[in-house]
């Protein structure tokens, strides 16, 4: 239990102040920070040591406004899960702790022009068993498609494009990415030739654990003006894909944090936690994992490109329908765990920053030109996947979210261990239950099922009524699965 | 591996719990439970043994303790910069690796620790999802309750991955 000061500043605000000097008396916070939670949720929030860490956030040379963290707020390396900083472009740091070690981890909806009506269990069975069969998931999950190292590094330094290029997807597809896909900064001569070896085997995969991709109905519309913008109205069927930059992004994390350990001691940089390590952002160490962690996210999203292609031939193959007929045209992709050169007003003074967002989701509202046009006056849609058999939403994103840099929440959280929850059911159990409920749920083991089980995790309706109570996103629609694939 | 080969006497300065898991499951590793991720404790009697210990926790983890066979072997060497807790990091990052380039799972290890290098045998098979089951993917090992001990029975390290 965490028993340092946390006062009410606002609705749904809660600050931990500059004065606070950590449990250990070892933190010297350069800005206040700010949990949002509401009322309920906050002692839930003080169980484990994540406020902690969010003050200890706010010790980063350069640090910029204050330290954050979003409603879903949990434990984490470093950073915790749900944490924002933003650190100065010249003076601050950077810090693979705020980003994670799944680079990239996002998601992206697919939607459709059926509804719920026009599938039945059988169809969506179907639908499942063949997405599971064209879809690799599952503990080391290997790709369909092995390339060479010259491919792979144009896949770390394209991105979606790479995939589009290569006949993954459609052309249009890159406008509704975030970043397009790509972040230019890449530069693949930053990447250790083993996370390369671990990207040529593995483009292509969902992976495991909490990644999954699912087939969805819109099941409440919140904001009809804005639904209709994004194209999504109540019934229709979407496809909800999570996952991440795989072994390869794992690999850089590893990598950089290991060059980082070091550059704390070179830099003479006083960290209260270990995982903070970090460099200044204009050194060679971090100029380098900057580079390399833009590689990660541009195979993140080439593998998310590659994974949509499969959908769109999945419903295809079973419906017998072609995908363009079937309007499957990508609603919007976001990363949840990334770090990102970005124009922020502080102060009154336009600067920039690299905002670290881990756990979270940018949401960007209509003033921001970083977002497609289709949608510039709405604001960028926000894709917040609930777990396993629970639900999903839609949200768009604010001008009051420049309070957080542009972010907001990212989903759910656990609240329970993996192997608590393999103790407690049986993943047979867990499938009847959704198959109860009406989904149906292919996973690659049972015990994944019992690991994932919807009970293990926060309420995601919750966080997102928080993130909609303070403004930082607000609600669109709200999708239940009728199928899953599990990994 | 000289397990079978200690006196009878030894058993009487072990505790009953680590008695019943070297003899009966030949390994001296704990599960370590963390809400959303997952560690281990390993011991041995020296510092190799303990790293021997740790990476067949960590394939513990991934194949949900199923039996390894030794069909194939890799040869590791790794540049010791003097931190050990670095090396042990260095060490499971390392087998990840293989594991995952190669889809190879292994149960057996010799290690050996110099001044300079860490060089290892690791002994397994190809990962096999029928005959391995299904544990939990590892996506890396983190500096996060990294600790080694060294005490009168040996060495201990606790080390936690994120999955």
């Amino acid at each position: 239990m965490w028993n340092g000061p946390l006062n009410k500043i606002g609705p749904y605000r809660y600050e931990i102040p500059k004065t606070y000097r950590g449990i250990k008396n070892n933190i010297t916070m350069r800005v206040p920070a700010v949990i949002y939670a509401n009322d309920q949720m906050i002692s839930s929030v003080k169980k484990d040591n994540a406020p902690e860490q969010v003050a200890a956030v706010a010790t980063l040379q350069g640090i910029v406004g204050r330290a954050m963290a979003m409603p879903d707020i949990h434990w984490g390396y470093g950073f915790p899960i749900g944490g924002v900083a933003a650190t100065d472009a010249e003076e601050g740091v950077i810090s693979p702790g705020g980003v994670g070690f799944d680079i990239n981890c996002g998601v992206r909806l697919v939607r459709t022009n059926l509804t719920a009506g026009d599938l039945d269990r059988n169809k969506i069975k179907q639908l499942v068993d063949e997405l599971f069969k064209n879809v690799p998931s599952g503990v080391g999950s290997s790709a369909r498609v092995k390339l060479s190292r010259a491919q792979l590094d144009e896949v770390l330094e394209m991105g979606a494009r790479w995939a589009v290029e290569n006949g993954y997807g459609w052309e249009e597809d890159l406008e509704f990415l975030e970043e397009n896909g790509c972040m230019e900064s890449a530069d693949a001569g930053h990447v250790s030739d083993k996370a390369k070896e671990r990207g040529k085997v593995q483009v292509g995969s969902l992976g495991a654990g909490n990644h999954f991709l699912e087939i969805q109905r819109v099941a409440e519309i919140f904001d009809p003006e804005a639904a209709r913008v994004y194209g999504v109205e109540k019934d229709q069927i979407v496809v909800m894909i999570h996952t991440g930059s795989r072994g390869c992004g794992h690999q850089i994390c590893t990598d950089h944090l290991r060059v980082l350990e070091e550059a704390v001691r070179k830099y003479n940089i006083r960290l209260p936690d270990r995982q903070l390590a970090c460099a200044p952002v204009k050194s060679r160490e971090g100029e380098s994992y900057f580079k390399a962690m833009a590689c990660a996210a541009n195979f993140a999203w080439a593998n998310r490109q590659m994974i949509v292609d499969w959908v769109r031939q999945s419903f295809e193959n079973v419906l017998g329908t072609g995908a363009e007929e079937l309007d499957m045209h990508i609603v919007y992709d976001v990363c949840h765990n990334i770090a990102k050169l970005e124009e922020h007003e502080v102060d009154g003074e336009k600067r920039m920053l690299y905002v670290h967002r881990k756990g979270a989701t940018r949401s960007f509202g209509p003033k921001r030109k970083e977002i497609p046009q289709k949608y510039a006056s709405i604001g960028q849609p926000v894709l917040i996947p609930g777990d396993m058999g629970t639900e999903s939403y839609l949200l768009k994103g604010t001008d009051t979210a420049e309070e957080t840099f542009g972010s907001t929440c990212h989903g759910a959280g656990r609240v329970m261990s993996r192997q608590a929850a393999k103790r407690q059911w049986r993943g047979e159990e867990i499938a009847r239950k959704l198959q109860q409920k009406g989904i149906y749920a292919h996973a690659a083991s049972w015990s994944v099922m019992a690991e994932e089980s919807p009970d293990a995790y926060k309420d995601v309706s919750m966080v997102v009524d928080t993130a909609h109570g303070a403004g930082l996103s607000l609600k669109v629609a709200r999708m239940v699965p009728l199928g899953v694939v599990k990994g | 591996m000289d397990r079978e080969k200690k006196p009878p006497h030894l058993f009487f300065h072990v505790p009953p719990q680590y008695f019943y898991k070297r003899w009966l499951f030949e390994h001296v590793y704990e599960i370590i439970e963390h809400t959303a991720d997952v560690g281990i404790r390993a011991t041995g009697k020296n510092m190799e043994e303990a790293f021997a210990e740790a990476a067949r926790g960590m394939f513990a983890i991934i194949t949900n303790g199923s039996t390894i066979e030794s069909k194939v072997e890799r040869h590791i060497t790794i540049a010791h910069t003097g931190d050990m807790e670095l090396l042990v990091v260095d060490w499971l990052s390392e087998l990840l690796y293989i594991h995952d380039v190669e889809h190879l799972v292994f149960g057996d290890f010799s290690v050996s620790i110099d001044e300079k290098n860490l060089t290892a045998t690791a002994r397994g098979e190809t990962y096999d999802r029928k005959k391995h089951g299904y544990g939990v993917e590892i996506k890396a090992v983190t500096y996060h309750i990294l600790e080694i001990q060294t005490h009168k029975k040996g060495v201990t390290i606790n080390i936690l991955f994120d999955i």
